[in-house]
């Protein structure tokens, strides 16, 4: 799987939040398999998928829960932010709803979630410029008032989509260069034990 | 709404006169889902069809008039029938007579309209944002703004002004979709309320609900059953730290009707009006159960992957569903209702007391 493997594979949870419609499934999917369809099936319940990025440094193997965005559905929630070792917190720049949900989404990741947890910002749908509801400053500024990363992306015209996970991919190795929380670190890319890893 | 670049990164229009399924579906090349048959099968088939056809008319008379009679007098001819599938052709009245709703239509006259035309509701955005998104790759739903689309979105913001504590929830829209292929928007707002408020069976408003209390309830007792019926596999859950949330909860929040084979989920829909919320509990334990000494052997990821998607053979409802038949689960989903009750008024109390916060969802 992995052709300019250092020596070093790691294994990370990741986890998408924010409201309903803002493109969470889309972004991975756009990942995952270089896909986009207009009208994305609304997630119900949780969706996982796995993708493995190359680095030069090493290897890490994502876990990525991707969640339902409706309010309601916040109860189910947290068993898939704990012990995540990454989370991207989505909004639509058509949405000012949506911008409002993302920092609600952020501050809960904050107070709840492993505190070496590794945060994005995403201002999804950059595409349509046109329909801008929220704009770049806003969303830079409130990611660097909470100590986050930012960035906007496009799950259908791919911007951004692969340097926001290649991006997390770099810190989550930097993160960890030795066993610590977080990642699961093998030296070899077997089927080893458990990606769940609490910190301690 | 786009504006530019639609050329270059649109992904092509919806693939649609090419092929639909018997059910309205645009057939996607490799799932045929085991519905190829050869000709002699399906001549065979198809003269059942019209046999079991002749039947159901009998049974029920002119637009469902002999039905009372006939269940009173007969109660386990029908369940048994309706175990072997009800005919698609009868399938949206019969639907409507098992689930209490043709009563609840006729003793509300007007009631739909009045809802749709006259009221406003809080989640109407959120619908709208759904709307497209549910069955996207039905020909009746694929329409902009089309007759399907409409009937979807009325009938869910009727449901939202009617009952406003539940309001719409992401999910309710692949229950109402389903309906819609059946039968009116009046005659599907009416089932999903006779489903939601209880004419029949236990209500399931709670799987909506805030806290989506019914589904945690569910899952506890579904999680149980695997662990007494399928130790071997509980354990394996266990040690890869599944936990049902992650496979099982659409299949109670949206009765099978998210992302399982279309024929499969209406034999289901079929014995879940008749016979309430178990049989989603007794397919969820067949499916396992079928799949078991695969799954027993996968770890974690792909583990989660192969509770997202059964193989085709598995979803043969003629082999899945009368295994499922088989499992008895009754007398243990009550007392498994009652220990839910225990557990979680224990912690009700307890946080009370301690004021220490815990967060939904937290099960172990």
């Amino acid at each position: 799987m992995a052709r300019k493997t250092g020596n070093k594979s790691l294994q990370a949870k990741l986890v998408l939040l924010g409201d309903m419609g803002t493109g969470k499934t889309s972004l991975v999917l756009r990942f995952v398999k270089g896909q986009f369809s207009e009208y994305q099936e609304s997630t119900i319940g949780a969706a996982f998928f796995t993708q493995v990025l190359s680095l030069n440094e090493a290897t890490v193997k994502f876990d990525i829960w991707d969640t339902a965005g409706q309010e309601r559905y916040h109860s189910l929630a947290p068993m898939y932010y704990r012990g995540a070792a990454a989370a991207i917190v989505v909004y639509d720049i058509t949405s000012m709803d949506s911008f409002v949900r993302a920092k609600k989404w952020v501050r809960e990741v904050q107070r709840q979630a492993n505190s070496s947890l590794t945060m994005f910002l995403v201002a999804n749908k950059a595409d349509l410029e046109g329909d801008r509801k929220v704009s770049n400053e806003e969303g830079e500024e409130y990611a660097r008032e909470s100590g986050l990363s930012f960035l906007e992306t496009s799950a259908k015209t791919a911007q951004n989509v692969n340097e926001l996970f290649y991006e997390i991919a770099k810190r989550l190795v930097k993160a960890n260069p030795s066993r610590q929380s977080g990642i699961k670190l093998h030296s070899r890319p077997t089927e080893s034990r458990r990606r769940y890893f609490c910190c301690a | 709404m786009e504006k530019k670049r639609l050329d270059d990164y649109e992904p092509g229009p919806v693939p649609s006169p090419k092929g639909v399924d018997r059910f309205g579906f645009v057939k996607q090349d490799n799932t045929s889902d085991g519905l190829v048959k050869s000709r002699s099968a399906y001549e065979y088939e198809r003269y059942r069809e019209e046999r079991r056809v002749r039947k159901w008319r009998k049974m029920i008379g002119v637009g469902g008039s002999d039905w009372k009679h006939y269940l009173r007098r007969k109660p386990h001819v029908v369940k048994r029938r309706i175990r072997k599938g009800i005919p698609d052709c009868l399938r949206g009245l019969v639907w409507q007579l098992i689930s209490g709703s043709r009563d609840l239509l006729l003793m509300n006259p007007g009631v739909y309209e009045q809802l749709v035309i006259y009221e406003t509701s809080a989640s109407e955005l959120d619908i709208i944002r759904d709307i497209s998104r549910t069955f996207p790759s039905h020909v009746f739903f694929q329409q902009r703004h089309g007759p399907g689309q409409r009937s979807l979105y009325n009938v869910l913001k009727a449901y939202s002004v009617f009952d406003r504590n539940v309001g719409y929830v992401q999910g309710m829209g692949f229950l109402a979709g389903l309906l819609l292929l059946y039968m009116s928007e009046e005659d599907a707002f009416w089932l999903l309320v006779a489903l939601l408020k209880g004419a029949v069976h236990a209500p399931m408003e709670g799987l909506y609900l805030a806290g989506l209390p019914l589904v945690q309830q569910y899952l506890f007792q579904f999680e149980c059953l695997v662990r007494e019926h399928l130790p071997k596999l509980g354990e394996h859950f266990s040690n890869e730290m599944i936990n049902p949330s992650m496979y099982a909860s659409q299949w109670f929040i949206t009765v099978f009707s998210y992302s399982f084979p279309f024929h499969l989920a209406l034999r289901i829909w079929d014995v879940f009006l008749y016979e309430g919320v178990k049989i989603v509990f007794k397919v969820g334990l067949a499916l396992l159960k079928y799949c078991h000494d695969d799954l027993v052997k996968l770890p974690f990821e792909k583990l989660i992957h192969a509770l997202k998607n059964f193989p085709g053979n598995a979803m043969n409802p003629d082999m899945l569903l009368p295994l499922a038949y088989s499992i008895k689960i009754s007398k243990r989903l009550e007392e498994l209702k009652q220990e839910y009750e225990t557990k979680t008024g224990k912690i009700r109390r307890a946080r009370e007391v301690s004021e220490k916060p815990m967060l939904p969802g937290e099960s172990n």
